[in-house]
């Protein structure tokens, strides 16, 4: 009976209990919330100067999106542009062969150190075959590192100074180390290669017409940097050294394929170049 | 330039360019590759032409003395600045 009595209190006491702790239980989480309200009212992310209403008051600075979306037009949104393309940024270029035969020593080429570099040649330039060698310095065009990159430059420069008309029927083979080259992005690369470009134009008299159909190829990165601010414009490095402007070189490179690529060429620019402005007066 | 015909003859003076000429020009492509001037080259490569360039008259080629090659453009090479280390031999 005792324990009856005992059981029944002890059911009641734990009824109770159980009562008065979900009761507690639910008194417990009034409170909590009670106090992160006073905590986003009086707390550290909050700000008494805030005009909006408390039920409003989250921090906004986070609350981004993109243009032309529904988020765009409410008022705690921030709009953020587009990500950048990456049309201007430099792009490492690939292991050339140049570098892989040099290092080889295939090369009929060394250089010579003294008070100013230069390159001296183990054969007669005119002996060599220029469909296999003047392609290889063309692709030595997107070198960057020394001694490569002199060596490559130097190098197409005396085979087309002293290739005559075996210069011609290796065109087709030049275009890719040329694309290949001015697609580096790279201002030194750029500069030197147009400087090649314009001087493979005047080595031959029929060479600039045989260009014009692979204007298509080489001409696009004219027009992404032809209004191209360069970090080194109008900045000359040393006394020696001539300023190397993008925005020099592309126009004068332009009105040399222009001149030299007769009656087409203006045409073929003025597809890649739309801002092109012909420099050849034609007569009517 | 020396004006003797003797092949054998050695300068007897020296002085440094002060100017720039055609004739300093390719006294400087010489000595790039390693004789005193065109008389040198001659006696070294026994009346050997030597291939100039038609429209400046620079020379266009030169073979070293461990018969590698000197390749030089049309366009003048020597400097302004390196003027002063070409030597002017005088017979």
């Amino acid at each position: 009976m005792v324990t009856r009595k005992h059981n029944k209190a002890s059911s009641y006491s734990r009824r109770v209990c159980r009562a008065t702790s979900t009761y507690t239980h639910t008194r417990t989480h009034i409170l909590i919330s009670q106090l992160r309200t006073l905590l986003l009212i009086f707390g550290p992310s909050s700000s008494f100067n805030r005009t909006t209403p408390v039920y409003m008051s989250r921090d906004t600075s986070e609350l981004t999106t993109t243009g032309f979306t529904v988020k765009a037009a409410m008022k705690n949104y921030r709009v953020v542009g587009p990500p950048p393309t990456g049309a201007f940024q430099e792009r490492p270029a690939k292991p050339t062969t140049f570098r892989k035969f040099y290092d080889r020593g295939d090369l009929p080429i060394y250089l010579v150190h003294g008070t100013r570099p230069t390159i001296t040649w183990k054969v007669d330039i005119e002996t060599l075959d220029y469909n296999h060698y003047l392609p290889l310095f063309f692709d030595g065009l997107s070198e960057t590192a020394h001694p490569y990159a002199f060596l490559a430059r130097q190098g197409a420069e005396d085979l087309l100074d002293h290739g005559g008309d075996k210069i011609l029927p290796v065109i087709p083979q030049l275009i890719i180390p040329i694309r290949n080259a001015l697609n580096t992005r790279n201002h030194q690369v750029m500069c030197t290669t147009m400087k090649v470009l314009q001087h493979l134009v005047k080595s031959g008299d029929k060479v600039g017409e045989a260009l014009v159909p692979y204007f298509r190829q080489i001409l696009h990165i004219f027009d992404l940097f032809k209004d191209k601010k360069s970090k080194s414009s109008g900045v000359v490095r040393s006394h020696l050294q001539k300023p190397e402007n993008i925005r020099e070189l592309i126009p004068e490179t332009l009105e040399l394929l222009e001149r030299t690529g007769g009656n087409d060429a203006f045409v073929h620019i003025k597809i890649m170049v739309p801002t092109y402005q012909s420099c050849v007066a034609y007569s009517p | 330039m020396p004006s003797t015909t003797d092949n054998n003859s050695k300068p007897k003076s020296m002085k440094r360019a002060k100017e720039w000429t055609a004739e300093v020009e390719n006294l400087f492509r010489f000595q790039q590759a390693g004789y005193r001037d065109e008389l040198e080259y001659l006696q070294f490569k026994h009346g050997v032409m030597i291939e100039k360039w038609p429209e400046t008259g620079f020379v266009k080629k030169l073979q070293r003395r461990d018969n590698t090659f000197y390749h030089f453009s049309r366009r003048r090479e020597c400097r302004d600045c390196d003027l002063h280390k070409v030597v002017v031999y005088g017979y």
